[in-house]
């Protein structure tokens, strides 16, 4: 049986939830996670430092999107404009310039389902359990920090999490 | 009254947010169901009359055979472009960080899905067999036949499929966290409707990393796809030799009039809404007052269009040209054209004063104006310059009958009943983004012309 506990701080604003997260990071702590009911680029810049993630990779998916939706578009014209090999009127059979505008809105279609399905992917949804030390009001009016340590280290995190601006700690087994 | 309204979102927080929210999705009541009903019955004689056009066929309409793109064409350019004013406040503005957009890009974004899927079935309707609508779309089929890619009209089918669905997954990936805050507090069917539309969305920092970059590039994607599609539609006439719809300076006309007509319509749906559903503290003087900017701004744009376009018939000397012009603005259905310089051009310059565009009343009677100018510089556009076409012994001015009166009403009900419906069961304004910018949204604000008047 595993002896670690969680702790969940609670936060009133980002600005004491990101301070928290960096004096997690002089103590050499990982093992946490965050929750905000909006964006936000303080928290966001803090966890970034500490995990080094860099751009999020959804936009290689949107940029794979984008070039499979030219190519499917290249061989859905061309390729059909060659099978039906048909002259009409002394136009070349594929004619590029009005198949450009096919090709722009797949290019355009591909990469959104790109961005869309990476999106869900790469941030594990569809998923119907609540992560470990999730409040319903990380979703409202309050922001949370939730970290995995050993049992003998919890009054130290406490600590530091109070001295952050945390409202509350609350413990729970991991 | 902005005073009062400035009080309030001084004391804003992000508990009051979510309320206010919350209230707007409460159960309707007996006469929130009764507009509903209302919006459905349209829909109900609008449905009614296309099933008689399909039964009997074109020939109850008016269409003629030098007019046949007229009403229900015109329906289709209108309604594609009142969807345009949701991608530019959605995607553009949020590209650009603009903070008035925070609490009307929502509605803005909702009207733009609805009114693409409303646009969407008018080429359908205007077809003598709807049933084969599907000759569109490209499909294996063993006479190896495809559509005509070089034709603008299977353009169209792609710019439009494309927009529905960008639209369609921009709004219900904005949606998500407000979902999943809906979901942490409703009981019932409503429970479990969130939790499945949810997808177990938390908020976690992995999660807000990819929805962040996930929502900045389909704002990225969004905003050229915005501009393709009315171009693409403004091609649809351009590519034709028919004289008053040959020209270059389309696509640009088109997506200017575009967003023009959609941010007045959604000046129009907003501001009985504010009231109704008593969201006045979340969209405020302060967004009806840029909104108009905007309006303002593209009603400039679109008059010079305008004076171009009439330049260039004067300056080319190309009597055919110069006749359906003249027909335009002082032939038998003269009236219609001038009316569109009045709603159009003229009408909007009063928003030049801060005190009209602070007036509910005031932005509401112009919206109308220009909505209706809208659709009237469509009808004039594809209607009149098809029944004043090259051969002067086929010009027959188009009239309409009461199926295309009544289709083109009930496709009005469509699109209100789907957008009332819509308010009632999901997030109208967006939460996320409003308490994202609460600070700001605050200091803006009290620095803006409303607020400093009222000071």
């Amino acid at each position: 049986m595993s002896s670690d506990i969680e702790l969940v701080g609670v936060f009133t604003t980002d600005d004491q939830c990101a301070h928290a997260v960096e004096q997690l990071h002089h103590v050499r702590i990982l093992g946490f996670h965050t929750f905000a009911p909006f964006p936000s680029e303080k928290i966001a810049e803090a966890v970034d430092e500490v995990r080094e993630w860099g751009k999020s990779p959804v936009r290689k998916w949107v940029l794979a999107g984008g070039i499979t939706g030219v190519i499917t578009a290249i061989v859905l014209t061309v390729g059909t404009s060659w099978e039906w090999n048909l002259n009409t009127g002394g136009r070349p059979i594929a004619s590029i310039a009005p198949y450009i505008v096919i090709m722009f809105e797949l290019m355009i279609l591909f990469g959104v389902m790109g961005a869309i399905n990476s999106f869900f992917i790469l941030s594990g949804l569809p998923s119907f359990e609540l992560a470990p030390g999730y409040r319903t009001r990380f979703g409202a009016d309050r922001f949370g920090l939730v970290v995995r340590v050993a049992e003998g280290d919890d009054a130290k995190i406490e600590t530091l999490m109070r001295e952050a601006g945390a409202e509350d700690v609350v413990r729970e087994a991991a | 009254m902005a005073a009062a309204v400035d009080q309030r979102n001084h004391q804003l927080t992000y508990i009051d947010v979510d309320r206010t929210a919350q209230r707007v999705m409460a159960p309707g009541g007996l006469k929130y169901w009764l507009w509903v009903g209302f919006c459905a019955f349209l829909v109900a004689v609008g449905g009614s009359y296309w099933t008689r056009q399909i039964y009997e066929g074109l020939g109850v309409t008016g269409l003629g055979q030098a007019a046949m793109w007229t009403v229900y064409i015109t329906n289709f350019v209108f309604w594609v472009g009142i969807a345009h004013s949701g991608t530019l406040i959605s995607a553009i503005l949020y590209l650009f960080r603009t903070r008035w957009r925070t609490a009307v890009y929502r509605c803005a974004e909702t009207m733009t899905l609805f009114a693409v899927l409303t646009a969407g079935l008018f080429p359908i309707i205007h077809l003598g067999r709807p049933w084969f609508f599907y000759w569109l779309c490209p499909y294996p089929n063993e006479r190896y036949l495809q559509p005509d890619f070089r034709s603008p009209l299977t353009w169209d089918f792609f710019a439009i499929s494309t927009y529905l669905t960008t639209s369609a997954l921009f709004l219900f990936m904005g949606l998500i966290p407000d979902i999943a805050n809906q979901r942490d507090v409703a009981v019932g069917w409503r429970k479990k409707f969130y939790t499945i539309l949810a997808c177990g969305w938390q908020g976690s920092d992995v999660q807000w990393r990819n929805f962040s970059m996930g929502y900045l590039l389909l704002a990225g994607l969004a905003t050229p796809l915005v501009l393709s599609v009315h171009s693409v539609v403004s091609w649809d006439f351009a590519m034709m030799q028919t004289p008053g719809m040959h020209s270059t300076i389309f696509a640009p006309y088109f997506v200017a009039g575009a967003i023009f007509s959609g941010c007045a319509l959604v000046l129009t749906l907003l501001i009985p809404m504010r009231k109704m559903l008593q969201i006045e503290d979340l969209v405020t003087i302060w967004n009806l007052d840029n909104l108009s900017k905007v309006v303002l701004l593209t009603s400039l744009v679109v008059t010079y269009s305008y004076a171009t376009e009439i330049f260039m018939v004067w300056y080319g000397q190309d009597p055919i040209e110069l006749a359906t012009f003249h027909q335009r603005f002082f032939g038998a259905q003269g009236y219609l054209g001038l009316g569109m310089l009045f709603c159009n051009c003229l009408v909007p310059l009063l928003l030049f004063s801060p005190s009209v565009r602070t007036n509910t009343v005031w932005l509401f009677v112009i919206s109308i104006f220009v909505n209706i100018g809208m659709w009237i510089e469509r009808f004039v556009l594809i209607a009149g310059s098809l029944s004043t076409a090259t051969m002067p012994s086929q010009w027959k001015f188009y009239v309409p009958r009461a199926t295309e009166v009544l289709i083109t009403v009930g496709s009005f009900g469509w699109f209100l009943m789907n957008f009332s419906l819509f308010a009632k069961f999901l997030p109208i304004v967006s939460m996320t983004e409003l308490k994202e910018g609460i600070g700001w949204l605050r200091k803006s604000q009290r620095n803006s012309y409303p607020y400093r008047k009222a000071a």
